[in-house]
C-alpha cells in the first residue's frame, strides 16, 4: 500500500516537473524571416536576395504575355480548364475584362512582388551599416541593378493598365503612395532609370553578386548600364520622346549590323526549384484544351517569304474552341528551357527606325530594310512618309516581336486599336486592364 | 456419482427454500456490485408489479420486506442495465453491468468528470455505438455522423475511397484558423490533419490564380484512420460554452471519443463480416447529339467521325466507362472481451478493403486496438489504450487543374465518338480534343496514401482519501499518436500529357513522408464533498502539456527512366520540406454545485499559453460557467404526472483557435533561376503580434421528457460571436504582398437546434421508436476593420464567396446585370436555411428496420463541372431549355452566354434529401442456436444495409456534397469535376459468442 503511494507520489512529481516548463518560442520553421535580414546583411545574403528578384521578375510571366497576345490578336490561348481567355481577353458575347480575375491580378501582384524584393534590399543596405561587407561602389553599383530592375517591373504593369495608371511609390507597404496617371507614370519610370544609370556609373568594375545567363554580357554595372539605356529607349518611344530614343539608344547595345537577338533574357529551366518557359507547348502537346493558336490574319498578311513566320507552327488538322478555329500555334519558343527576351537588339533597331520617321526617313528605311533583310526580304519599296513608314515599323514589329508582347501596346500608342481583327461579331479590342480589386481603388 | 450429487444439491436448496415457505412475511437482502467489483448506491430495488422498494446504502447493502417469495426484483440505476432477478432466497449478490445505451446518459463537463445527463445545462449530443454504426458501418467515423445530432454539417469534399469530411460544429467558427474540431480519443489528443500529395506539379490546380495551391489534392484527413466499430460513444462538444475547458483547441467544438473496454464476466467474442458493393450515386449521362448538334459545335470534320461512330455502334458512354464500376466492398471486424474484478480487456481487429467505383481505386485499412484495465488496490486503477492502424487509400486523379489532366477535366473535353480504348498491345491513342486520355490516367495514374499509426493512452486514477462525505481522486493522463504517412503520386512517362514529344515532363513521381508526433500529458485532483443537507461540491484542478511535431518532405522527380519511380532515377529532382512545432501548456480549475439535483451550477477557468500566440508565455484565460434547472426536481408536479422533466439551461463559455501555421512571420521563399539560388518574398505578410481568435458563446436550452420518457422534447438557442477574427485579408497587390494575416474583425453565429424523441408504440413483440432533430444558423460578419475582400473560389465572374461587413460569412457574389454598391450581385449562400434529420427503429420480434433521413434545405454551391462540360459540348443538358428565360438557348449556350456578365448560373442550389442509411437485420431466434457449438453461440445476425439509397435534389451535378478545396475551409461547396460520391450496399452476418 505505502509502497504504491510512494510510486504514485514520484510519478506526479515528475509530471508536475515536466508540466511546469517554459513554453518553447520558434521562429518560422520553414523559411528565412524578413526581419532577419535587417542587420548584419552579408555577401551571401545580398546573393540570395538578387537571386530572389531573377525568380520573382519571371512569375506569372505567362500570364502577361498571355495578356498582350491574346488582346493584341497575335495568337488566342485556348484552356479546357479557363474559359475565360476566349471569352473575357476577347471581349466575347457580353464579357468584359474583370478586375479581380487571374489575368489582372495574377502579374500585376509579381510584378509588384518583384518591386518589393528590390524596396526591402535598398531598404536593407540604407538602414545599416554595410561598410564592412561592401565597399561604396559595391553599394551603388546593387543600388543601380535594383533601380533598373524595380522600373522595369513597373513599366511591365502600366503595360497592362495603361490610361487607369499605377502606383509608382511603393516602398513603405504602410503608406502606399497614389495611383499616378500614364504621363507621370512614364516619367516617374524614366526618372527611376536615370537614378539607376548614374549609380551604375558609380558601380565600379563588378556587382557584388552573380546574374543568371540570361544577363550574359550585362553582367557588369557597365554592361548591365546599356540594358538600362535600352529599357530607357522604349520608354522614350512610349513617351513619344524621339529624340529620347536616340538619346538613349546611343548608351544602350544598339548595334546595326549585330546580332538581332543579342540583349537580355528570362531564363527557364525544368529544376524543380525553378519554373519552365511558360509560354511553350508543343505540337504533340497542343489541344483544343490546351493551345496557343495564330490568329489567321498573322498568316494571311504576311509577306511571301517571310522567315519570321516559322515562328509558327501548322498542326495536322484544325482546332477549335468557343466559335474560333485556327491550324497554326504559335512556336515562337521552342522548349521548356527557352529564354524570354526582356529587350533585345532587334527591338532597338526598329526603335531607332521608329525616332527617325518623321525626322530622318532615310535613316528609318535604313533600319527597316535591316530588319526585312534578316526576315529574307527584300527592301521596303513604298512611300516614305512618317505615317507610312509608322505603318511599316509597326508591321515588322509584328512580325520581329511576334509573342514577345509588343503587339498590343504598339497599336494602342499609335491609336491604331480599332485595326486589330475581331474574329466575332460580338467581341471587342479592349484598350487597358481595370485595376485590380483589391488596390480598392 | 452425478446422480448421487443433484441430490445433494436439491436437498440442499430445499433447505434454503423451505423456511421461505413457511413464513409469510420474508425479508431479502443483499449487496449490488458493479461489473468492476465495486459496490453499488443508490440503486432501486423494487417488487416487480408492486410499488415496494428501497435503495441501496453507501456501500451497496440492502433490505426489502416482501410478501412472498420467490419474488422478482428489478435493480435499476443510472448507467447500468436494469435487472429483473428472480429471488427465492433471503440473502442475494446482484452484479449489475454498466450499459451502453446508459452511458449516454452521462455528459462529459470537465477534463476528467462527467455528469448526469439530467444535469447538464448544456446541449451536448452524445452518440453510442449503435447510433454510430448500429444501422450500417460507415466508411470512415467522420462519414458516420451525418443527422445524427443537430448542430453538424457534415459534408465530403468528394467520393474518392478513404474519405476526406469537412464537419462543422454550430457554422463557421473561424475563416482562416482551424475549422474542424479537436478530436480526443480516451483521452489522446489526435491529429485531424489532410496532408496533400503535391499533385499540383502535375494539375497546375493552383496556377489558375488560386495561391491554395495544395488545397485541391483531394488529401484524406487522418481521422478516418479510427475503426468506427471500436467506438463506445462520441460527444461532441459544440461550441465554446461546452468545450472552454478545452481552451485555446476548442472554438470548432470538441469531439470526445471513448472505445470499447471489457467487461467483468466470461470471455465474449464478436465477429461480423459485411459483404457488398458500391456504385456511383448519380451519373451525368450524355448529351444527346445528332448531325446538326454536332455541326454545330465541333464542325464538320467531327459530323463525319460521329456518324461513322454511330453507324458502327461504337458511340460510347465514357462517364460509365470511368465511373460505372460496381466497386467491391468488404469490412471485417472481431472482438473479444472479459476479465475478473481486477483486469479487463477488449481486444478488437479491424479490416475493411472497399474498392472504388472507379478502377484502381480503392481503400484498405487493419485496425488492431488493445485496451486494458487494471486495478491492483481497491483505490488504485490503471486504464490503457492501444491501436495501431494500418491504411492505404488509391484515391485517383480528380479536382481542378490548368493543364487538361485529371480525368475528370479530361472527360468534360471527350466525345462519344472519341477513340480513347488501348489497342492490342495495350497501347492507348492520344486524346484528339484533350492533353490526357482518360482511360489512360486512370489505368496507369496511381496516387496512394498510406498510414502507419499508433495511438496509445493511459490514466491512473488514484483515491487519495475516500470519507463518509468527501474524497479526492489524482488522475493522471498521457497520450501518445504517432504515425508516418506516406503519399505516392505516379505519372508514367507513357502518359499522353508525360509524353516528351508531347511537351511533357517524361513522367513524374512526387513522393511525399510526413513524420507526425503528438504527444499530451495531463494531471487533474478532483474533490468531492457532500454537505449534510444533500449539496454537493465537485471542485476539479488540473494542468496539462500537449506537444506537436509534424515533419513533411515531398519531393517531385521528373523525366523518369525508364519505368523506374526512385527519385534518384529522375532527370530533376525537387524537395521540399515544411516542419510545424508547437507546444502548448495550459491549467484549469472547475466548481459544480449540485443542490438535490434541483439547481445544479458549474464555473471555471482555463488558462493556456502556447508557442503558436505571438507571445509564447502569455496566458490567455477561458472562463465558463453555467446552470441548469430541474423544475421537475421541485415537487411542481405528483409523481403520476405526465410530466417526467422539464429541465431550463443556460451555459456561457469561451475558447480560442490559434492563428493559422506561419500566420506568425513575414518570411521568403527559396527558388532558383538558371542554378542561381534566390529568395523571395512569400505572398502572405504575418505578423507577430497576430493574437488568437476568441469565440464567446452563451446558449439557452429547455429540456422536456413526458410519458416515462417515452417523449422528450429539447431545445437549444445559442450566440456565439468570434471576436479577433483572423482574417486572410487582402492587401493592395501594390504592396509586394497579396494578403496579410491580420486580427480584424467580428462574427456572430446564432442558431436554433431542436430535438425530439419518441416511443410512440411500444408492445411486447413491436416498438417503434424515432428522433428527429432541426437546426439552423446564421453567421454574420459583425465587424470588418479591413476592406471586404472575395475569397475561396475562382473569381466573381463565376461566383466567389465575400467577406463583407453586415453579410453572411458565406455569401455568395458575382457579377450580375443589377449590382449592389460593391460591384457584386448576391447570388447565393453556402448556409443551408435548415437541416433536419428523422432517425426511425422499428423493431418486431426478432426483426429491426432502421433508417435516417437527411435533409439539408438550401445552401448554395459554385458549379463549375457544368460550365467545363458546357465549354466543350459536352453537358448532358447542353440541348434542354429550361434555363433561358426567353425559352431560346438550350442551357449549355444559355450557361455560356451568361459568362462574363453574370455568375447566376453557376451558384447553384444545393439542397438534398437523402435516405442516409438504411438498415434491416434478423436476430435468430434463440432456439435455432440452442443445439450449435454446445449452444455457446450467444446470437446471430443477419441483415442488409445500405447508405445513400435515395437522393434527391436538384443539383445539376454528382452530388450537392462536394469541396474543391478540401475541408479545412469554411469556404467548401465549389465544385470542379471532383470524384463522384457513391452509395453502398451491404450484406452482414453477425455471430456473438
Amino acid at each position: 500500500m505505502k509502497k504504491y503511494i510512494y510510486k504514485i507520489g514520484f510519478f506526479a512529481f515528475f509530471m508536475a516537473a515536466v508540466l511546469s516548463c517554459q513554453i518553447q518560442e520558434f521562429s518560422d520553421l520553414n523559411g528565412p524571416e524578413v526581419d532577419a535580414f535587417g542587420e548584419n546583411l552579408t555577401r551571401g545574403d545580398l546573393q540570395d536576395l538578387i537571386g530572389g528578384i531573377l525568380y520573382s521578375s519571371r512569375l506569372r510571366l505567362g500570364t502577361y504575355y498571355d495578356d498582350c497576345g491574346v488582346i493584341g490578336r497575335e495568337y488566342w490561348r485556348f484552356s479546357g480548364s479557363d474559359p475565360r481567355f476566349t471569352t473575357d481577353l476577347l471581349g466575347g458575347d457580353n464579357s468584359v475584362l474583370d478586375n479581380n480575375t487571374f489575368y489582372i491580378t495574377g502579374p500585376w501582384a509579381s510584378r509588384y512582388s518583384s518591386v518589393k524584393n528590390a524596396n526591402l534590399i535598398l531598404g536593407f543596405l540604407d538602414g545599416q551599416d554595410v561598410s564592412g561587407q561592401f565597399n561604396a561602389a559595391e553599394v551603388s553599383a546593387t543600388k543601380g541593378f535594383l533601380k533598373t530592375m524595380i522600373a522595369y517591373e513597373l513599366l511591365m504593369n502600366l503595360n497592362l493598365t495603361y490610361d487607369n495608371g499605377i502606383r509608382v511609390d511603393v516602398a513603405d507597404e504602410n503608406n502606399l503612395g497614389p495611383f499616378v496617371t500614364r504621363t507621370e507614370a512614364l516619367a516617374a519610370i524614366r526618372s527611376l532609370l536615370a537614378e539607376g544609370a548614374s549609380d551604375l556609373n558609380n558601380g565600379g568594375g563588378a556587382f557584388p553578386f552573380i546574374l543568371s545567363s540570361g544577363f550574359a554580357g550585362f553582367d557588369t554595372p557597365g554592361t548591365f548600364n546599356q540594358f538600362n539605356k535600352g529599357i530607357t529607349a522604349r520608354v522614350a518611344a512610349y513617351q513619344g520622346d524621339n529624340a529620347g530614343i536616340i538619346t538613349a539608344l546611343a548608351g544602350s547595345f544598339f548595334n546595326f549590323g549585330g546580332d538581332l537577338d543579342t540583349g537580355v533574357y528570362y531564363t527557364f529551366s525544368e529544376d524543380q526549384t525553378d519554373v519552365p518557359n511558360p509560354l511553350f507547348i508543343s505540337v504533340g502537346g497542343t489541344s483544343a484544351s490546351q493551345a496557343r493558336v495564330v490568329q489567321p490574319s498573322f498568316i494571311t498578311d504576311a509577306e511571301a517569304g517571310d522567315t519570321r513566320l516559322s515562328k509558327t507552327a501548322q498542326l495536322a488538322a484544325p482546332i477549335t474552341l468557343d466559335d474560333l478555329t485556327g491550324d497554326y500555334i504559335v512556336n515562337r519558343y521552342s522548349g521548356n528551357e527557352a529564354p524570354i527576351p526582356m529587350i533585345r537588339n532587334e527591338e532597338l533597331i526598329l526603335l531607332y527606325a521608329e525616332a527617325n520617321a518623321s525626322s530622318n526617313p532615310g535613316d528609318a528605311v535604313l533600319a527597316i530594310d535591316a530588319i526585312r533583310a534578316a526576315a529574307g526580304l527584300g527592301a521596303y519599296t513604298g512611300p516614305t512618309d512618317a505615317a507610312s513608314l509608322i505603318d511599316e515599323i509597326l508591321n515588322q514589329r509584328r512580325y520581329s516581336l511576334y509573342a514577345e508582347g509588343h503587339r498590343w501596346i504598339d497599336m494602342r500608342r499609335f491609336g491604331k486599336l480599332d485595326e486589330l481583327p475581331l474574329d466575332r461579331p460580338e467581341d471587342d479590342v479592349w484598350p487597358q486592364f481595370p485595376i485590380p480589386l483589391t488596390e480598392n481603388q | 456419482m452425478k446422480q448421487n450429487n443433484s441430490y445433494r444439491r436439491l436437498l440442499l436448496l430445499f433447505l434454503f427454500v423451505f423456511p421461505c415457505l413457511v413464513f409469510s412475511q420474508n425479508t431479502i437482502s443483499g449487496k449490488v456490485n458493479s461489473t468492476s467489483g465495486e459496490t453499488l448506491p443508490f440503486v432501486n430495488v423494487v417488487e416487480k408489479g408492486t410499488s415496494n422498494g428501497t435503495t441501496t446504502d453507501i456501500d451497496g447493502n440492502f433490505r426489502i420486506e416482501v410478501a412472498s417469495m420467490p419474488v422478482t426484483l428489478v435493480f435499476s440505476s443510472l448507467g447500468f442495465e436494469t435487472i429483473e432477478q428472480m429471488v427465492n432466497s433471503s440473502s442475494v449478490t446482484i452484479t449489475m453491468a454498466e450499459s451502453a445505451q446508459a452511458l449516454a446518459e452521462v455528459v462529459v463537463t470537465g477534463l476528467a468528470t462527467s455528469i448526469k445527463r439530467t444535469n447538464s445545462a448544456n446541449a451536448v449530443a452524445s452518440i453510442t455505438a449503435e447510433e454510430l454504426v448500429g444501422t450500417t458501418p460507415p466508411p470512415t467515423l467522420d462519414g458516420a455522423l451525418y443527422g445524427k445530432f443537430p448542430g453538424a454539417i457534415v459534408n465530403a469534399n468528394s467520393g474518392a475511397p478513404g474519405g476526406g469530411i469537412s464537419i462543422k460544429l454550430r457554422g463557421v467558427t473561424s475563416l482562416q484558423g482551424n475549422t474542424q474540431p479537436l478530436y480526443i480519443i480516451d483521452g489522446v489528443y489526435v491529429d485531424n490533419s489532410s496532408l496533400p500529395a503535391g499533385l499540383n506539379a502535375v494539375s497546375a490546380a493552383a496556377a489558375g490564380g488560386n495561391d491554395a495551391q495544395f488545397l485541391q489534392d483531394n488529401a484524406s484527413n487522418r481521422i478516418a484512420d479510427i475503426n468506427p466499430d471500436d467506438i463506445e460513444t462520441l460527444d461532441i462538444l459544440k461550441g465554446a460554452s461546452a468545450a472552454a475547458i478545452y481552451g485555446s483547441r476548442a472554438a470548432a467544438g470538441v469531439v470526445i471519443i471513448t472505445t470499447k473496454r471489457g467487461r467483468v464476466g466470461e470471455t465474449k467474442f464478436r465477429f461480423n463480416q459485411s459483404t457488398g458493393w458500391t456504385e456511383a450515386l448519380n451519373l451525368l449521362g450524355v448529351r444527346d447529339y445528332n448531325e446538326q448538334r454536332v455541326r454545330d459545335s465541333f464542325g464538320e470534320d467531327a459530323v463525319a467521325d460521329f456518324i461513322a461512330a454511330r453507324g458502327q455502334g461504337r458511340l460510347i458512354d465514357y462517364e460509365e466507362e470511368v465511373y460505372g464500376r460496381k466497386g467491391f466492398l468488404s469490412i471485417t471486424n472481431f472482438s473479444m472481451s472479459g476479465g475478473d474484478v481486477n483486469t479487463k480487456y477488449y481486444a478488437s481487429l479491424g479490416h475493411n478493403n472497399e474498392d472504388g467505383i472507379v478502377n484502381n481505386t480503392g481503400y484498405k485499412k487493419t485496425s488492431l486496438r488493445l485496451n486494458l484495465d487494471h486495478k491492483p488496490k481497491d483505490f488504485l486503477k490503471f486504464s490503457f489504450s492501444t491501436n495501431y492502424v494500418h491504411s492505404s487509400s488509391d484515391r485517383g486523379f480528380f479536382n481542378n487543374d490548368n493543364s487538361g489532366t485529371t480525368i475528370g477535366i479530361a472527360l468534360t473535353a471527350t466525345r462519344p465518338w472519341d477513340q480513347l480504348f488501348p489497342d492490342s498491345n495495350g497501347v492507348y491513342p492520344d486524346h484528339a480534343n484533350n492533353s490526357s486520355n482518360p482511360l489512360q490516367t486512370r489505368d496507369l495514374v496511381r496516387n496512394n496514401e498510406s498510414v502507419n499509426r499508433l495511438i496509445m493512452g493511459g490514466t491512473a486514477t488514484l483515491d487519495v482519501f475516500k470519507w463518509d462525505n468527501s474524497s479526492l481522486e489524482l488522475i493522471l493522463r498521457g497520450g501518445l499518436d504517432f504515425y508516418g504517412q506516406q503519399t505516392r503520386a505516379i505519372f508514367p512517362k507513357e502518359l499522353q500529357f508525360q509524353k516528351l514529344s508531347n511537351g511533357g515532363l517524361n513522367g513524374v513521381s512526387i513522393q511525399g513522408d510526413t513524420q507526425n508526433k503528438n504527444y499530451n500529458l495531463s494531471a487533474f485532483l478532483v474533490h468531492n464533498f457532500n454537505t449534510n443537507n444533500d449539496i454537493n461540491f465537485r471542485t476539479q484542478a488540473g494542468l496539462t502539456r500537449e506537444f506537436f511535431d509534424q515533419n513533411t518532405q515531398l519531393i517531385t522527380a521528373t523525366g523518369l527512366v525508364a519505368s523506374e519511380t526512385n527519385s534518384d532515377q529522375a532527370a530533376n529532382t525537387g524537395v521540399n520540406q515544411t516542419r510545424f512545432l508547437q507546444q502548448d501548456s495550459g491549467f484549469f480549475v472547475q466548481e459544480e454545485i449540485n443542490f438535490q439535483d434541483k439547481f445544479i451550477a458549474t464555473f471555471g477557468v482555463r488558462g493556456d499559453k502556447s508557442s503558436n500566440n505571438g507571445d509564447a508565455n502569455e496566458i490567455f484565460y477561458y472562463p465558463k460557467g453555467s446552470l441548469a434547472v430541474n423544475l421537475h426536481e421541485l415537487g411542481f408536479w405528483s409523481d403520476s404526472s405526465k410530466w417526467n422533466q422539464l429541465k431550463l439551461r443556460v451555459a456561457y463559455g469561451e475558447s480560442g483557435n490559434f492563428p493559422p501555421r506561419g500566420g506568425l512571420f513575414t518570411s521568403y521563399t527559396a527558388a532558383s533561376t538558371d542554378g542561381i539560388l534566390g529568395i523571395s518574398i512569400n505572398n502572405v505578410r504575418g505578423d507577430g503580434n497576430l493574437e488568437s481568435e476568441r469565440q464567446k458563446e452563451l446558449e439557452f436550452g429547455a429540456d422536456l421528457g413526458f410519458f416515462d420518457g417515452r417523449l422528450e422534447l429539447s431545445g437549444t438557442y445559442y450566440v456565439k460571436t468570434i471576436d479577433n477574427l483572423i482574417l486572410r485579408a487582402a492587401l493592395e497587390p501594390s504592396t509586394g504582398f497579396a494578403t496579410q494575416i491580420v486580427n480584424a474583425g467580428e462574427m456572430e453565429n446564432k442558431g436554433i437546434e431542436l430535438g425530439l424523441n419518441a416511443t410512440p408504440v411500444m408492445t411486447d413483440d413491436f416498438q417503434w421508436d424515432v428522433s428527429v432533430n432541426w437546426f439552423k444558423n446564421q453567421s454574420e460578419i459583425t465587424r470588418l476593420d479591413v476592406e471586404p475582400f472575395n475569397i475561396g473560389a475562382f473569381g466573381a465572374t463565376l461566383g466567389t464567396y465575400r467577406i463583407e461587413e453586415g453579410s453572411s460569412a458565406t455569401q455568395l457574389v458575382g457579377i450580375g446585370p443589377n449590382p449592389g454598391a460593391n460591384g457584386f450581385q448576391v447570388w447565393g449562400d453556402a448556409e443551408p436555411d435548415f437541416q433536419m434529420a428523422m432517425t426511425n427503429n422499428l423493431s418486431y420480434k426478432s426483426f429491426d428496420l432502421s433508417f435516417l433521413w437527411q435533409w439539408k434545405n438550401g445552401g448554395d454551391n459554385v458549379n463549375l463541372t457544368a460550365l467545363l462540360t458546357d465549354l466543350n459540348g459536352t453537358s448532358a443538358d447542353y440541348d434542354k431549355i429550361d434555363l433561358d428565360p426567353a425559352g431560346q438557348l438550350g442551357n449549355g449556350p444559355y450557361r455560356l452566354s451568361q459568362l462574363g456578365s453574370s455568375a447566376e448560373v453557376f451558384v447553384e442550389d444545393a439542397s438534398y434529401l437523402r435516405l442516409r442509411e438504411l438498415g434491416l437485420y434478423y436476430n435468430l431466434p434463440e432456439r435455432f442456436l440452442a443445439g450449435i457449438l454446445g449452444g455457446n453461440i450467444d446470437g446471430v445476425r443477419v441483415g442488409f444495409s445500405g447508405t445513400n439509397l435515395i437522393n434527391i435534389f436538384d443539383y445539376n451535378s454528382y452530388d450537392p456534397e462536394v469541396s474543391n478545396f478540401g475541408g479545412n475551409t469554411p469556404f467548401t461547396g465549389v465544385e470542379v469535376t471532383p470524384f463522384p460520391s457513391s452509395k453502398r450496399y451491404l450484406f452482414h452476418f453477425t455471430v456473438n459468442f
